[in-house]
């Protein structure tokens, strides 16, 4: 059974059409990756999934049900969201902000319980962040910010976790530390990540490493193409979505096999065709 | 080090139990401060003869000044000092930000315009209490109706329409004090907006006390929402919270609490906003903690400043004035010891 499909669904704004004719669907330990250009509605398609927008048209199914049949807390507790970037206003501590993740088991007139907190811990554990969890999270760098984002859906311990280009603002490093974490996590719990990034290359790095992974590819107000990332990002479609030349190579690495990776060799603007400059 | 955490860890449940009690303990002070001086066995044999409605010796003076002017005037006190903390701490956590207090959507000016009213046309303290009241409730009511767009209501867009309903009801203020008689109603005006406890009988505590009460402790049964909601309306409720509810209740119960202490009270500044801060150094910004422990400061530092200005001068200072005065220094000096407590 899929966890999530969404079914022809249709965004616009009063008159500005987002995208129309969308669909996908999601099953147990996959990770999704929906790609492309700035603008294109991902983080919109991401908040009509969530329930924060709705559809002009289409439907969304979230366990065989339709998602107008749940109520709010039901969902979060299929669920969870992974923000792009948190505003962090007070400074609470980083279990105070992983134990928000148990809300949608928690009565409004009540707080958390002990277990609440053991499985808030439980999931500040498996992102590694135990040591730091009576830090104020305002004070813990952007790639920490992040893991602890990614604890408090844990906690929520639902079989999907919806991230909207998580790995925004990060560097080299933490970037890397956020991908390894979703890949344990995926191969570990069974759990389906629906991801948008702007990096194909996410896409190739959870193949990569066996993760069964999809990309949509989404231009023009639709996906153009859906699938595994050695059929979807070819040379081919990067060009026609971002108007690039990109080359995809492949690279043995002892410990772990062929790496696909996707190097940008540059703007079609800047007079690029097919490797010649002309 | 796992030791001391736990040392650590103790220390702070037994902080957190002191903040809780010490408003009892400070009402029970205040019943010994004053001009009129009492010992300690007179006072306590008094209540304990009130408490079981025994006859004692005592003379009628000494039983009144304790059991109708000190004992009602610290308990209003701590419910005013309570209430409009707490109302500034779950707004804070609210609106996600730290410097709104409990004014923020137009109640204080509301109230201040519904008393000032009350006070040219009736002359009559019940009436000023009622229409104080109302119209800090209309004052909210209209910043909700403002700020609400697509039958969303942002953060933002409520804050802009409290900001524009207290400058519109401020603005009122200074019309009515502006054609109010010079002699009588203009200093009535002034005085009730600088704020005092001192018309405290146990009626209007029976009275005002229900709503205060009663918005305190629908934030206290509320309180770890308020931690979810000041993650944003969208984590909110990706996490599996109706924000329209919560909001609306977290709103109607600071409303109820803010209103019916400024009715009673006039205009009291600064407890809403800084006392908040106060228990976020002392116990952290967890809601849990923090809504309870702002109830208890609040009342603490009313009760105390409420003392202070009925012993410095001959004629009682308003509170309105004293609340920073004292409070200020207080705030700076736990501001360096706990070098701000994580901001």
């Amino acid at each position: 059974m899929h966890l999530l499909e969404v079914i022809d669904a249709s965004f616009s704004y009063k008159s500005a059409k987002i995208f129309e004719h969308i669909s996908i669907s999601i099953g147990p330990g996959e990770v999704h990756c929906i790609i492309g250009p700035n603008g294109c509605g991902k983080t919109t398609l991401l908040d009509c999934i969530l329930g924060i927008l709705k559809f002009n048209a289409g439907e969304i199914k979230l366990m065989g049900r339709n998602i107008n049949q749940y109520r709010i807390w039901e969902i979060a507790n299929q669920m969870a969201y992974v923000p792009q970037s948190h505003a962090k206003t007070f400074p609470y501590t980083v279990l105070d902000i992983v134990l928000m993740g148990r809300a949608s088991h928690t009565g409004m007139f009540s707080s958390p319980d002990m277990e609440d907190r053991a499985i808030a811990e439980d999931a500040l554990a498996m992102v590694g962040l135990s040591r730091y969890k009576d830090r104020p999270y305002t004070q813990l760098s952007g790639g920490e910010g992040q893991l602890v984002m990614i604890a408090r859906a844990l906690a929520q311990q639902t079989p999907l976790i919806i991230m909207d280009e998580p790995t925004a603002h990060l560097d080299f490093k933490h970037e890397l530390i956020v991908l390894e974490t979703i890949v344990r996590l995926v191969r570990d719990t069974g759990l389906s990540v629906v991801m948008a990034t702007h990096f194909p290359n996410h896409a190739f790095y959870f193949a990569n490493h066996g993760i069964n992974t999809f990309v949509a590819l989404m231009s023009n107000h639709s996906f153009m193409a859906k699938g595994h990332p050695d059929n979807i990002l070819t040379e081919e479609n990067l060009q026609s979505v971002y108007n690039i030349y990109a080359k995809v190579v492949t690279q043995h690495i002892d410990e772990i096999g062929e790496l696909k990776q996707i190097i940008p060799v540059g703007t079609l603007a800047n007079n690029f065709q097919g490797g010649q400059t002309v | 080090m796992v030791k001391q955490q736990g040392v650590n860890i103790t220390g702070k449940k037994i902080m957190y139990l002191i903040i809780l009690i010490s408003p009892f303990i400070v009402i029970f002070l205040s019943l010994f401060i004053g001009r009129y001086p009492l010992s300690i066995d007179i006072v306590t044999q008094i209540l304990w003869s009130k408490l079981t409605s025994s006859a004692t010796g005592i003379p009628e003076i000494s039983q009144t000044v304790v059991w109708d002017i000190r004992l009602p005037r610290a308990i209003l006190g701590a419910l005013v000092g309570g209430s409009l903390a707490v109302s500034g701490a779950a707004f804070q956590g609210l609106f996600r930000n730290p410097l709104v207090n409990s004014g923020i959507l137009g109640v204080s000016s509301g109230a201040g315009f519904g008393a000032a009213l009350a006070i040219i046309l009736f002359h009559q303290t019940s009436l000023v209490y009622l229409f104080a009241f109302c119209f800090g409730g209309l004052a909210v009511l209209l910043s909700y109706f403002i700020g609400r767009v697509y039958n969303t209501t942002p953060t933002v867009m409520l804050v802009l329409g409290g900001v524009i309903v207290s400058s519109i009801f401020s603005s009122l203020i200074s019309f009515i004090k502006y054609v109010a008689d010079p002699y009588n109603e203009l200093p009535t005006i002034v005085f009730w907006l600088m704020g005092s406890l001192a018309t405290a009988r146990f009626q209007d505590i029976a009275i005002a006390g229900i709503p205060m009460v009663v918005g305190m402790a629908g934030l206290v049964a509320i309180r770890w929402r308020i931690n979810v909601l000041s993650m944003g309306d969208k984590e909110a409720h990706a996490l599996g919270i109706n924000t329209a509810l919560s909001k609306g209740i977290v709103i109607c119960c600071a409303t109820l609490a803010t209103a019916g202490a400024v009715c009673v009270s006039g205009i009291i500044g600064w407890i809403g906003l800084v006392i908040p801060h106060i228990g976020r150094m002392l116990v952290g910004n967890d809601n849990k903690l923090l809504i309870p422990a702002s109830i208890a400061l609040g009342g603490c530092f009313l009760i105390i400043v409420d003392n202070l200005g009925r012993v410095i001068t001959g004629s009682e200072i308003p509170l309105g004035i004293l609340t920073a005065l004292v409070g200020g220094p207080f705030f700076v000096y736990l501001l360096k010891k706990t070098k701000g407590g994580g901001w």
